[in-house]
């Protein structure tokens, strides 16, 4: 019995900042593709803080003076993030931007911000300094100097838009990477479930393991992606702490979400690494929805109980499963 | 007196015994928990169907031998087909074939979290900008 493969086509796409790669099974696979692309370039033109005239910059630019007309969907991811930074004060504020480009100008000139610079920056961080009007759909930042950086969420929001094109052109069998946050459609086209490697934090070609997913995301935040060590051995890495002004110093070197919504796993493998293993574990039961997968300086491997028959370690490695 | 003689010489007889026994076990324990097993490629197996056979350690206890099925370069079913182990009922050993076959199945779709091995997704953007220039 011969069955006719189903179609199947692939793109890579640079956006974002990153490397993405959609790959669609079907009879419209191509279509898909292509409206995928465009989708994924219509969001960055939105929540871009790097296109100048993308909403986020509209917003950054008008910062301590008037208050931005944002359109709707921008103003539904700047919600949603206020709502994240309310769930973990302290780990999650996109209001950072101000800090990460204070380490940004450091990496660039291979120098650590002066303490002071970074204590003066600090009060500028502040989300409830966000001022989001749902009549008027406008937003705007209170205080001259604050700045708002989507990194921890935009691309969490665009996978789920990504989900919803493939499916607007009929297609269910299909995956995306976004540059290291993945979000899958059904099954593979013989029904078998996705499998997502989960990449090692510290050795560049190896796995922890890999899970099994249908229709969901896995989004992983990690120490290992933009760092340095400075002087003192320190890794300089890109998720920086609200709260301290310095790069996130915690008992986590990378946090894998499996969700459904890829918003929500894009968030939460942020704030969880920030919160570290003890707080993280308090905030996972909170969704009772959301797999994880963690991983500690110890290199001892977590995961919660509902991925205890979906993940499979690779050789080497102490997994625990949470209660 | 005489009967307290006995009952020590007894108990002295069964713990040398014992612990030349246990010293032996020991040794059988530690042989087998150090046996050196090899890494190899699963990506360089031939198609066929391979026997493999261990002698089973210092008292052959452990001996067995098994079959091993490779299809398109996969291993896709291994049996046991001889073992000095009376416990063989018991599914220990399938669980374990299951999982060296499962194991080659880390063959993943895509992977979370590897923004840094993007040079090579890069390099197809590369090429693929070379042959939209229909170069």
């Amino acid at each position: 019995m011969q069955e006719t493969p189903l179609p199947v086509s692939q793109i890579t796409q640079q956006a974002m900042g990153t490397i993405m790669t959609h790959k669609a099974y079907g009879q419209n696979a191509d279509e898909a593709l292509v409206a995928v692309f465009q989708e994924v370039i219509r969001l960055e033109k939105l929540l871009s803080r790097f296109l100048p005239g993308s909403d986020i910059s509209q917003i950054n630019q008008n910062a301590g003076f008037i208050p931005t007309r944002i359109s709707r969907e921008s103003f539904i991811v700047l919600n949603e993030a206020v709502k994240f930074s309310k769930t973990c004060p302290g780990c999650f504020d996109i209001t950072i931007e101000p800090l990460v480009n204070l380490w940004k100008i450091g990496k660039e000139r291979n120098l650590e911000p002066e303490e002071i610079l970074i204590e003066m920056t600090i009060p500028l961080v502040n989300y409830e300094d966000l001022i989001l009007n749902p009549f008027e759909n406008t937003a705007g930042l209170r205080n001259f100097g604050q700045s708002i950086d989507l990194g921890g969420i935009g691309k969490g929001y665009t996978a789920d838009r990504v989900k919803e094109v493939f499916l607007q052109y009929g297609v269910h069998s299909a995956y995306s990477n976004l540059g290291g946050n993945v979000v899958t459609l059904g099954t593979k086209p013989d029904g078998s479930p996705w499998v997502i490697g989960i990449q090692h934090p510290r050795r560049e070609k190896q796995l922890i393991g890999a899970v099994s997913v249908l229709n969901q995301t896995v989004v992983t935040s990690g120490d290992y992606q933009r760092y340095y060590i400075d002087g003192n051995g320190n890794r300089r890495h890109h998720i920086i702490d609200p709260k301290t002004g310095y790069p996130a110093e915690t008992d986590l070197m990378s946090v894998s979400i499996v969700s459904e919504n890829s918003l929500v796993a894009d968030a939460l493998s942020t704030i969880i690494f920030i919160a570290g293993l003890n707080k993280g574990r308090d905030i996972l039961q909170r969704y009772p929805q959301t797999g994880a997968i963690l991983v500690d300086t110890k290199m001892s491997v977590y995961i919660t109980r509902d991925l205890s028959e979906r993940f499979l370690s690779e050789e080497g490695f102490e997994v625990t499963v949470l209660k | 007196m005489i009967g307290w003689v006995i009952t020590f010489l007894i108990l002295a007889g069964i713990a040398i015994t014992g612990g030349i026994g246990w010293s032996k076990l020991k040794k059988e324990h530690q042989e087998a928990n150090s046996l050196p097993i090899r890494s190899i490629d699963f990506n360089e197996l031939q198609d066929g169907v391979f026997y493999g056979a261990y002698q089973g350690g210092m008292y052959k206890w452990r001996a067995n031998e098994c079959q091993l099925t490779v299809k398109s370069g996969r291993v896709t079913d291994i049996q046991l087909i001889g073992s000095q182990d009376p416990g063989t009922k018991n599914t220990q050993h399938q669980m374990l074939y299951d999982r060296i076959m499962d194991k080659q199945s880390l063959q993943v779709d895509t992977i979370s979290g590897a923004t840094l091995t993007s040079k090579a997704y890069l390099k197809a953007v590369e090429d693929a900008l070379v042959h939209s220039l229909g170069k």
